[in-house]
């Protein structure tokens, strides 16, 4: 169990640089997922601290120590790869017990922790079988158990269910964590599904284009994005996003978007932001799920629907507004149709500066 | 200087009896011919093309042939003896003789070529050859008497009469004769020495690092005209070993004195002595016309050439170099056809004499033609080939190679007294000369075949008669109608040469000289010829031989090629293209030009090695001395091992190569994330990894080392003495070393295949078993990708 610290940490791979200063605190035992877009350097940062690549700068602490320099084997870690691989060569026994092997473990103590693991994770039966015998779950639950076998101080996942059918990816996702309160060892998880890093995670790294936008409490992210870019890379449906310009009314301040005169209040006090002045380009966001079925004479404004998708607890109804696309989740009693034109309110929005996409609260 | 390149004399180092040997690009008449001057260019003959025409007239069809009035004339000439020739045949044809058609073939292949073609009528009607094959080709069958063709033995020089005689009468007509003879440098040395022994006193007269004499000390073919002033000869009477005795034991003595007393040097090839004496390091040379030919591009070297001295241990007598004599030779056929004898008259008559002294500087087999008025060199070959002696022509002589080479080489090591050498040479010639087995019945080997094809048509019978024959055959037709032509061709080029070389097993000597012996070769190389098992040269001590070489080749090359393999898969190397390409070519270059430039390299007095120690010596003021690689059993086994392993690598590197691509990176990652050190992933992940794809290869490298002939007859030449000799070398020897005994030959090949196809199928049988397992092991887990 440590605390994984990465310090201003870039990494090039010839011209093109991956990561652009990266820092991430992971408190010991602590359960890390790093998301992001698919190519916004994930892995690369999970490498650097598997040892697998070295830093172009910056430093990694495990702890009290550096090993920044370190090769894989002296940094007490364990990975588990998107692909799995597992040893083709070896059977599951054999793969459990390569790394014990490798350290030289009394065979007594390998066959007692490979018998544990295997049971902690159902591979009992499948102990003699070479990998190419196994299903892709089987295969998952292996690499897991090469892993957790050698007991190291920090896991390390790259996308470890990507490769599994929708239901067995939520179900092993519940194992995942589930292990990892059991274990106590610190995990870091890279993936760049927003499901899998808001259910898994005690703190997310949203990264993008090799920068972190935003570090926190899934929750916390969630509710207040730092930039536009983690507002709509988290939640699904995605963010609503619109243009607009802040208007002075009053001593209030209202976003006007659109060509029309439909303007938004801005709730007093939740955006503080010395930049918010009238006149000001922002793009407004609103998550589907706060746009309301308003009573007539209160709405915001009014969706014509386009489209409509029924999910069986809620509906989406798909419309524009001021050109912009525009998602509302409502609850299916509402009723919306294909063609209706329907009052919303909205409940809670997000202003960023339309330049810098920073949020502006 | 003379122009010709000389009829090959058999050179016994490196070209015994001049049959199909590579080492023939080694030969110092080899190299003579690419020099010799030509008034043009001449056309490229390589060999293939001449085997590709042969094999196209050997199948057309006879009547093509039919045309009467035309001569087939075949020979081996080339450049100005060639256009010498041509210009005879058209003196010739204007005096109104027939049209001749001519077939130039490489030497090499001439017997065997002539053997093939003459029993079928394809062959020529006449042709121009070395004498020493006339015995050979007299008990095949393919030469007649020369009958009116011979215009009497008067206008020839006897020697040259003798040797194309068998039992007393000519079998062929002289046309030209070659030898050795003393090559003075007159820089060094003005005069020739009274005695050869008189060359010691140029010990300290001559510049550092310059020699009295060389000549190729090692070739029992130079050490015959020593032989010969002692009154000694590698053939005896009576087709007996010769090279035994007092005059043998003599004339050993004095070639070990000179060489311990550093007038000549030790180990000097052919190649060797030309260098030498082009660079001036010796006062004398012992060599041939095709000298002449190699220092025509020294022109600042002066020279001249004067008859082999005489021996004061011999008591004054001169020595006596072996003389080769190149004769026209009339095929059966031909003998019959009045016009075939008259231009064999014409090719020996004193104008066509005139005609190849004047255009190719022949030096003629005529007494009545006289030299050019100056020509000192034409004028002391002469001299020298007056008292030369003969080759024999008997096939016996082909036997006396590698014994009288082998008791010199002995003698000359310091490794045995000549008397015991020679007696030893003896011993292994009437050994190889002993009369063939019995005639065996052919029945045994007839019912066998009798009771297989009775079998055959039983079974046959049985599945016709269940009525499952016929449908199943109608059902399959189209099937066959595919894969006909593959049939056809693999039976044609793979299994009739196996069947005929297994057929060839079964009889002594050729098949067509039709002794069948049953399995009596088989017997004797299984019992090791009636001699202790484990004797040197046994079968079984060339087994484990055999067995030690392709098992250190092996393993050289799997690590060596795994190893650059391992490391040239890496990405992060720079210039790895470059290297790969590097490392490739010491497999793309022919293997027997890399074995040629290897042996070289361990030549003990200029080899690259014994440079590479002088250096080291230098530099480090060591004291090594250089070694004489080829004198033991172990370096000569190291410095051939060090030449396969050089030649084979590349492919293992190649092979792991490409097996490398089908170790995932990650799975490589993952060991090393699991605690494995660099070598730990190479010894524990990537090899069993790619194990299944380098199995095959190691098989194949396996019995490719297994006959790895080329290497081993070009670096070592089984040398010494034969203990470095594989299977397949051994069995060349008996095929082509030691009187033709192809039948013994053909048994080593078919013990040679039974053991590589025992050893194939094994590992086949085992790689079977390891996929059923895993097959069993995938059902065993149900589905996969099912069970989650
Ligand atoms: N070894 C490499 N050499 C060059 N470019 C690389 C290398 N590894 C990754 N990249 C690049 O770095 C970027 C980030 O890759 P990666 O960390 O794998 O992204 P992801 O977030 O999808 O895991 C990608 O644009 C990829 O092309
Ligand atoms: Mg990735």
């Amino acid at each position: 169990m440590v605390e994984v610290s990465v310090r201003n940490v870039k990494k090039s791979f010839g011209a093109t640089e991956v990561l652009r200063g990266v820092d991430v605190l992971v408190p010991a035992g602590g359960f890390a997922v790093l998301v992001g877009p698919s190519g916004c350097g994930k892995s690369t940062l999970l490498r650097l601290l598997a040892g697998l690549e070295e830093v172009s700068a910056g430093t990694i602490h495990f702890g009290e120590r550096e090993v920044t320099h370190l090769e894989p084997r002296e940094r007490d870690i364990a990975m588990v790869f998107q692909s799995y691989a597992l040893y083709p060569h070896l059977s599951v026994r054999d793969n459990l017990a390569f790394g014990l092997r490798l350290r030289k473990t009394d065979d007594a103590v390998i066959r007692q922790r490979v018998d544990e693991v295997a049971g902690m994770l159902g591979l009992g039966a499948l102990l003699d079988r070479l990998p190419k015998a196994l299903s892709g779950g089987q295969r998952q639950r292996v690499a897991m158990g090469r892993a957790i076998v050698r007991r190291p101080a920090l896991f390390l996942f790259d996308e470890p269910l990507s490769n599994l059918d929708a239901a067995l990816r939520a179900q092993v996702r519940v194992d995942i964590r589930r292990l990892h309160d059991q274990l106590g060892a610190t995990s870091v998880y890279v993936t760049h599904d927003q499901v899998e890093a808001m259910t898994l995670a005690d703190v997310m790294f949203v990264l993008n284009r090799g920068v972190v936008e935003q570090a926190g409490a899934p929750l916390t992210v969630y509710d207040a994005p730092a930039t536009r870019f983690v507002a709509g890379f988290l939640g699904s449906p995605a963010m609503n996003f619109v243009q607009g310009v802040i208007e002075a009314s009053g001593d209030q301040l209202r976003v006007r978007v659109g060509v029309g005169d439909e303007s938004l209040p801005i709730p007093a006090g939740e955006f503080t932001s010395p930049a918010l002045i009238p006149g000001l380009r922002v793009d407004v966001g609103v998550r589907p799920h706060d746009l309301v079925l308003a009573p007539p004479g209160a709405a915001a404004f009014e969706l014509s629907v386009d489209y409509v998708e029924l999910l069986g607890p809620e509906i989406q109804a798909h419309g524009a507004l001021a050109g912009a696309p525009i998602v509302a989740a409502l609850e299916t009693q509402s009723n919306a149709r294909k063609g209706d034109r329907i009052p919303l309110s909205v409940k809670r929005l997000q202003l960023f500066d339309a330049e810098s996409g920073r949020s502006l609260r | 200087m003379t122009a010709s390149p000389p009829p090959p004399p058999p050179s016994a180092t490196t070209c015994p009896q001049g049959q199909v040997d590579p080492r023939r690009t080694s030969c110092p008449q080899a190299r003579a011919t690419s020099h010799a001057p030509r008034r043009r260019a001449p056309p490229p003959r390589p060999a293939p093309f001449a085997l590709l025409a042969l094999a196209f007239a050997l199948l057309l069809p006879a009547g093509v042939r039919a045309d009467d009035a035309v001569i087939h004339l075949w020979h081996a000439y080339r450049g100005v003896e060639e256009e010498a020739l041509a210009a005879i045949l058209d003196a010739h044809r204007r005096a109104g003789g027939p049209r001749v058609e001519l077939l130039a073939l490489p030497y090499d292949a001439f017997g065997s070529k002539l053997g093939a073609a003459i029993p079928l009528g394809e062959g020529p009607d006449l042709y121009i050859d070395s004498h020493e094959r006339l015995g050979d080709y007299q008990k095949r069958g393919i030469v007649a008497p020369v009958a009116d063709a011979f215009e009497g033995p008067a206008a020839f020089f006897a020697n040259t009469i003798e040797a194309v005689s068998l039992g007393g009468a000519p079998w062929a007509l002289p046309l030209s004769q070659k030898c050795v003879a003393l090559y003075i440098n007159l820089d060094l040395v003005d005069a020739p020495p009274a005695t050869l022994e008189g060359i010691s006193v140029l010990r300290d007269s001559l510049p550092p690092g310059a020699f009295p004499l060389v000549y190729e000390s090692q070739s029992a073919y130079a050490h015959a005209a020593l032989l010969g002033a002692f009154g000694g000869a590698l053939l005896g009477p009576g087709d007996s070993f010769g090279f035994v005795g007092e005059p043998a034991e003599r004339s050993l003595d004095l070639a070990r004195a000179l060489i311990d007393q550093r007038l000549v040097p030790a180990d000097a090839d052919g190649a060797l002595v030309t260098n030498l004496f082009r660079a001036g390091k010796a006062a004398y040379a012992i060599s041939g016309p095709w000298l002449a030919a190699d220092l025509a591009l020294a022109p600042d070297l002066h020279y001249r050439v004067a008859p082999l001295p005489a021996v004061e241990a011999a008591g004054g007598a001169p020595m006596r170099p072996l003389l080769t004599v190149e004769a026209v030779m009339l095929s059966p056929q031909g003998a019959q056809r009045a016009e075939v004898r008259a231009l064999a008259r014409h090719l020996a008559s004193a104008s066509a004499a005139q005609i190849r002294q004047d255009r190719a500087r022949t030096l003629s087999a005529r007494a009545d033609v006289a030299l050019p008025p100056g020509d000192d060199l034409l004028a002391a070959f002469a001299a020298q080939a007056a008292v030369a002696i003969p080759m024999p022509s008997s096939p016996a002589m082909r036997a006396t190679w590698e014994p009288a080479q082998r008791a010199l080489k002995k003698v000359l090591r310091g490794e045995a007294s000549p008397r015991d050498a020679t007696e030893g040479a003896q011993r292994r010639f009437d050994d190889v000369r002993r009369p063939p087995p019995p005639a065996a019945s052919p029945t045994p080997l007839l019912i066998l075949l009798g009771l297989l094809s009775l079998a055959g048509a039983f079974a046959l019978v049985r599945r016709a008669r269940s009525g499952e024959l016929l449908p199943e055959l109608r059902r399959s037709l189209p099937a066959y109608r595919y894969t006909a032509h593959a049939v056809v061709i693999v039976g044609l080029l793979v299994i009739a040469p196996l069947l005929v070389g297994a057929a060839t097993s079964l009889f002594a000597g050729r098949p067509q000289d039709g002794l069948y012996v049953g399995l009596a070769n088989f017997v004797e190389i299984l019992t090791a010829r009636g001699g202790p098992l484990l004797a040197s040269g046994s079968f079984y001590v060339v087994l484990l031989v055999t067995l030690l070489w392709t098992l250190t080749n092996v393993i050289f090359h799997l690590a060596i090629g795994v190893s650059l393999g391992a490391l040239l898969s890496r990405p992060t190397m720079r210039l790895r293209g470059l290297y790969r390409v590097l490392l490739i070519i010491p497999w793309a270059v022919p293997n027997y030009v890399t074995a040629l430039a290897w042996k070289g390299m361990f030549h003990r007095q200029y080899g690259a090695v014994t440079g590479l120690i002088e250096g080291l010596n230098h530099l480090f003021g060591f004291n090594l001395e250089p070694i004489a690689w080829f004198s033991r059993f172990s370096t000569a086994f190291a410095a051939n091992c060090a030449t396969n392993i050089w030649l084979g690598f590349p492919f293992m590197m190649v092979v792991t190569l490409g097996a490398l691509t089908g170790v995932p990176a990650d799975v490589l990652e993952a060991a090393e994330v699991d605690g494995a050190s660099r070598w730990q992933r190479l010894w524990r992940v990537t090899l069993p990894i790619i194990r299944p794809t380098l199995a095959p290869a190691v098989t194949l490298g396996a019995i490719w080392t297994f006959n790895m002939f080329n290497v081993v007859f070009l670096v070592s030449g089984g040398e010494p003495d034969g203990t470095t000799d594989i299977l397949v070398s051994e069995a060349y020897r008996w095929a082509f070393t030691r009187d033709a005994q192809y039948g013994y030959a053909a048994a080593y090949a078919v013990l040679i295949f039974l053991m590589l196809f025992a050893i194939t199928r094994l590992g086949e049988l085992r790689s079977a078993r390891r996929a059923a397992r895993d097959r069993a092991a995938a059902a065993q887990a149900g589905a996969p990708g099912g069970v989650r």
